[in-house]
């Protein structure tokens, strides 16, 4: 591959790079995990970049590759130990953001969002990156109409781990 | 408030303090790295399959019992099994070479765990041919041998002049199927291990949204 396609790929990943990082964040529990994913997503990217034409957006094409590797292509690496730190992981930086109770029920949604799987996780990342029913559709493959009925069945499950 | 409504309003806030900053030159070290993703694995995997069955062909076409039984006159089942083997692993890999070119991180989440499940479709039933083949060619064996060989035809003759012709039989036929059956066992489990590990998520999370269409 030549230099130009590489100078051009990370410089639009280095822009765009919080895209993965949310993703690694709702598939990941801890810094380890996240890096590891990132690390393949940026792989899998980098790979399928000669075949972007830019007839999508860069971060359209980037939900896509990137949902891809966390969904199906990622393999935890075995050095990962897979403990259940968010807590410390997710919340530290927010410690005088918000008053008490609404930090304490981000703490417990983010919680619940991560015992969704995998395909929750993805409807939920998509419908936090305020994508559209077709959108989301698109990127699972199925249909608008499911898309819609997941989704609220996805609300429903996250009410119940919320209020047992 | 909606509670992922809630969810939202925290997620889109202050993207850059909640991550860290990778640089260029972070990123660009990335991209020199190797993949370990389950494609990878899997094709990795299906090549040693294809060696392996090629491997045995060959090591049994070479070895001893062979160039023995090639004394008999066994052509008319030895050539057909050979020629079908080879056209068969010829058909097989082209298969998997084309199903795994159609493996894209593009697509849609459902048709890349689609593609991905029918590449390894392709590898499962070359394997399947092959134990199938491998049966097959015992008995045919077997037949050649009590056909031709004089010592097998000798005993099947005492055999049946004692009046125990049903219980060497079925005795050799026992025999011979228990040892097929362990074999067949092992690679199964081997197989059942091997896949089952590698692709348990693929297979959940294809369920799951096979269930949505439903």
């Amino acid at each position: 591959m030549n230099k130009e396609l590489e100078h051009s790929f990370v410089e639009l990943l280095e822009e765009h790079q919080n895209i993965v990082h949310k993703v690694c964040r709702l598939y990941t529990n801890n810094q380890d995990a996240h890096n590891d994913l990132f690390q393949e997503i940026t792989i899998q990217l980098w790979k399928a970049y000669p075949k972007f034409r830019g007839d999508s957006k860069f971060s359209t094409w980037m939900y896509r590759v990137g949902l891809n590797t966390a969904i199906t292509l990622y393999r935890k690496s075995k050095r990962i130990i897979n403990t259940y730190d968010i807590e410390s992981f997710q919340f530290k930086i927010k410690a005088e953001e918000y008053d008490d109770t609404e930090e304490q029920q981000l703490k417990l949604l983010y919680q619940a969002v991560h015992q969704l799987n995998d395909i929750e996780k993805a409807l939920v990342f998509l419908y936090l990156e305020d994508k559209d029913y077709r959108e989301i559709s698109e990127t699972l493959g199925i249909s608008e109409v499911n898309a819609r009925v997941k989704m609220n069945r996805v609300k429903t499950k996250l009410k119940t781990i919320l209020n047992p | 408030m909606d509670e992922l409504e809630l969810l939202k309003k925290d997620w889109k806030k202050d993207d850059t303090l909640k991550y860290p900053k990778l640089s260029y030159n972070e990123i660009y070290t990335m991209i020199l790295k190797k993949s370990s993703s389950i494609v990878k694995w899997i094709f990795i995997i299906s090549i040693l399959e294809f060696v392996f069955w090629t491997f045995i062909a060959f090591a049994f076409k070479g070895s001893k019992s062979l160039k023995e039984f090639e004394k008999f006159d066994s052509d008319f089942v030895i050539i057909p099994l050979t020629i079908a083997g080879y056209i068969v692993l010829a058909y097989f890999f082209y298969l998997f070479y084309r199903n795994y070119r159609n493996i894209s991180v593009t697509d849609n989440a459902k048709v890349l765990m689609e593609n991905i499940l029918k590449t390894r479709r392709t590898v499962r039933q070359y394997v399947a041919f092959n134990l199938v083949y491998l049966v097959i060619a015992t008995f045919a064996g077997i037949y050649i041998q009590f056909d031709q060989n004089p010592a097998v035809i000798n005993r099947a003759e005492m055999a049946s002049a004692n009046g125990e012709a049903f219980m060497f039989y079925a005795k050799l036929f026992l025999m011979t199927s228990a040892v097929l059956l362990i074999i067949i066992g092992i690679l199964l489990l081997f197989y059942w291990l091997i896949y089952g590990i590698l692709l348990k998520r693929l297979n959940r999370n294809y369920k799951e949204l096979r269930k949505l269409e439903v």
